[in-house]
């Protein structure tokens, strides 16, 4: 067959990308891993990955326990952002859509905030000892959070065509969460506002490799659930009413990918903080680079190009050279906030939402 | 007496608006649907075509009654079940960019993929044969939003060949495009019945496209009641004419068109033959005349065609008087001085 062979040839052509993609990707982390306030020659940090001799104690303390858990989280942080802003963006069938603009972080917040300052939980869940029992919870109180703003906004917004549209939706909850959180602030001790209050900055670091033992089987099991989800997500494409007459059930493909992408942005943001721009930026990209639509390859482009963007991203906090550390947050917006602007006025006819 | 492939039984159709009672759009619907037939839904707008559509595909639940898919009733069919069925075409344009003409017509072979979409050999096979069909052979790999929309619906088209349902329904597929799309894609329904044996279901506002091409029509009146027949019968019984009535607007039984009742300014003997007459006549009519055809007893005003070498010529004679026009648009601007109100 003519077709199929084509077929082949162009997958040939996107798995070099993919592969290429992968390679960046071992760059930017090596690169992460060499830059930082102390300098740490390749050559030890090397030697440190591989547990050999030889190396000052305190160069293996920052790699092992500093630099790498950032790194990982990083990683963690750039798939799951960038998979939950495909999800979301096919889902409403809207090129703006993402955890942050659509107020789901602040959902995430909202049960962040619940969590820490909530009378509950006394202790407050930022102190280090923590154990998993309170991770889990945190993410739980996140992702249900998350959940319950993006269940609104698909309630409400499902049947709204115009991107901005759900972009004023979204800002009207993040506001609403936002008051919340507020309200709580007011009647919290101080040291648990303290807590909430570095916490909603947004940073890679701090994670350490005990949360990392939750966080990692939670996100790749979330991740997991995509791999189901292309032949759903491409008939989505054409619109709810084609893909019902092709036999989808719209009804359960919207509630796993509600149920995957909150739990992806809500274990970010517990553990992470609030992380702009990523989600809605890393589909285009991928959009862009692979001129495709298809989940098929969407997927693992975006989770790809999601891990490469955070870490990147993560090192340009790093401010190297200095020895301030920038919050994730505004390096995110910085780069992000122009590259919605753009989207939005590029888009000259619907018809190219969804195109490069 | 041959089984339907679709009927419906006292179907009732509307949208529940909440309230109690929703929002009845037509009821006592009594409709078949026959093996390799080409049905045009046709009917003003507002009449609740699209909502008849809508419902008989599964898109929205019926107020009351049943439809029946061979002896089946459609409530009783799975999404899936039901993509084998019917496959539809609707009137909006998709909103997808970076798609290939493969990969979309490729979906129509969602209900037999499995859960991660790998497709056959045979699956490609049925693509290139439906691409084929609409006669797009050769646009695999061109992206979906750059074709014309009267390509893109026929791509559109051809993914729902490619679904091998057993009935195709399509909602006003051409009503975003352009007159040469019209046709295209009106003739194409009707090969595809005709030549390939599908039963195609249309809605469509091109009543002269339709008339020339439906098999039968269900005419959908503004009150819900849908009237089924051959076209021509039902213009002969008048029915047509009495749903598509309106203020000014009337539908020629001679020649099957819809005019705009204008000024009566009389009648025109018209003496001449072939295309160019056809022509002249309707310039006449434009203006308010009414032609008859030449005769001893034309008494008024008669207009005589003849030929030059450089063309035509118009020679109005009357009484006494004799003008000889070159051009339709001469002769027609001075029978409009000539009319009182002009």
């Amino acid at each position: 067959m003519i077709k199929a062979d084509n077929n082949h040839k162009l997958r040939g052509n996107r798995s070099g990308i993919l592969i290429l993609l992968g390679v960046l990707l071992l760059v930017v982390v090596a690169l992460n891993l060499t830059l930082g306030s102390v300098r740490i020659p390749l050559r030890d940090i090397v030697k440190v990955l591989f547990g050999q001799d030889g190396v000052k104690d305190s160069w293996i303390f920052i790699i092992q326990d500093y630099r790498l858990p950032k790194i990982v989280t990083a990683i963690l942080a750039g798939m799951a952002l960038g998979a939950s802003g495909l999800q979301m963006q096919t889902m409403f069938r809207n090129p703006l859509a993402d955890p942050f603009i659509l107020g789901i972080n602040s959902g995430a917040s909202l049960g962040v905030a619940i969590a820490i300052m909530g009378a509950g939980l006394a202790g407050g869940l930022f102190i280090p000892a923590l154990n998993v029992a309170g991770d889990l919870g945190l993410i739980a109180a996140a992702s249900l959070g998350a959940g319950v703003v993006m269940a609104l906004i698909l309630l409400v917004g499902r049947r709204v065509n115009n991107p901005t549209t759900l972009l004023i939706l979204g800002l009207m909850f993040g506001h609403a969460t936002s008051a919340l959180v507020s309200l709580l602030i007011y009647f919290s001790a101080p040291e648990k506002v303290k807590a909430y209050s570095i916490w909603s900055y947004g940073a890679f670091n701090g994670v350490t490799w005990d949360q990392l033992q939750v966080l990692i089987p939670v996100i790749l099991l979330s991740l997991g659930i995509l791999a189901f989800l292309p032949k759903g997500l491409n008939a989505l494409l054409l619109g709810e009413d084609y893909a019902k007459t092709m036999g989808l059930n719209v009804t359960r493909l919207r509630m796993l990918v509600l149920i995957g992408a909150s739990i992806l942005s809500g274990a970010i943001t517990a553990f992470c903080g609030p992380i702009g721009f990523i989600g809605v930026a890393v589909p285009h990209i991928a959009r862009n680079l692979f001129k495709t639509s298809n989940h098929k390859l969407l997927i693992p482009a975006v989770i790809l190009i999601g891990a490469i963007v955070a870490v990147a991203a993560d090192m340009v906090a790093q401010m190297p050279g200095t020895q301030f550390v920038l919050p994730i947050n505004v390096v995110t917006s910085l780069f992000g906030a122009p590259f919605v602007l753009w989207i939005v006025l590029k888009r000259k006819r619907r018809a190219t939402s969804f195109s490069v | 007496m041959k089984t339907p492939l679709l009927a419906t039984q006292n179907l009732e159709i509307g949208y529940v608006n909440g309230k109690p009672a929703g929002n009845v759009v037509g009821s006592n619907l009594n409709l078949h649907l026959f093996q390799g037939e080409f049905v045009c839904l046709v009917g003003p707008n507002g009449a609740g075509k699209s909502t008849l559509l809508r419902t008989l595909t599964g898109l929205l639940p019926s107020l009351g009654g049943e439809v029946l898919l061979g002896d089946k009733k459609l409530a009783e069919f799975t999404r899936k079940e039901l993509a084998s069925e019917i496959s539809v075409v609707l009137t909006s344009p998709i909103e997808v960019g970076a798609m290939t003409v493969n990969e979309l017509v490729a979906m129509g072979r969602f209900p037999f993929t499995g859960l991660f979409d790998r497709m056959s050999d045979k699956d490609w096979e049925v693509v290139q044969h439906s691409l084929e069909l609409v006669g797009l052979t050769g646009f695999e790999e061109r992206m979906v939003h750059k074709l014309s929309d009267g390509e893109r619906q026929k791509v559109m088209i051809a993914r729902a060949m490619a679904q091998e349902s057993r009935i195709l329904v399509l909602d006003e597929p051409t009503a975003y495009l352009d007159l040469p799309g019209r046709v295209s894609v009106m003739n194409l329904l009707h090969e595809l019945s005709r030549q390939h044996g599908k039963t195609v279901l249309t809605s469509t506002h091109d009543l002269d496209l339709a008339m020339r091409s439906a098999d039968r029509f269900w005419l959908m009146s503004p009150d819900g009641k849908i009237i089924s027949g051959a076209p021509e019968d039902l213009v002969l019984s008048g029915d047509f004419q009495q749903v598509f009535a309106r203020d000014q607007i009337s539908f020629d039984v001679m020649n099957g068109q819809f005019s705009v009742a204008g000024s009566n300014e009389g009648a025109v003997c018209l003496q001449g033959e072939g295309e160019v007459k056809v022509w002249t006549e309707r310039a006449l009519q434009r203006v308010g005349y009414s032609v008859r055809e030449d005769s001893k007893q034309c008494i008024g005003l008669r207009v005589d065609i003849m030929g030059n070498e450089s063309g035509f010529v118009w020679r109005i004679g009357e009484e006494n008087l004799k003008m000889d026009f070159y051009s339709l648009e001469s002769l027609v601007s001075y029978l409009r001085t000539k009319t009182p109100h002009a």
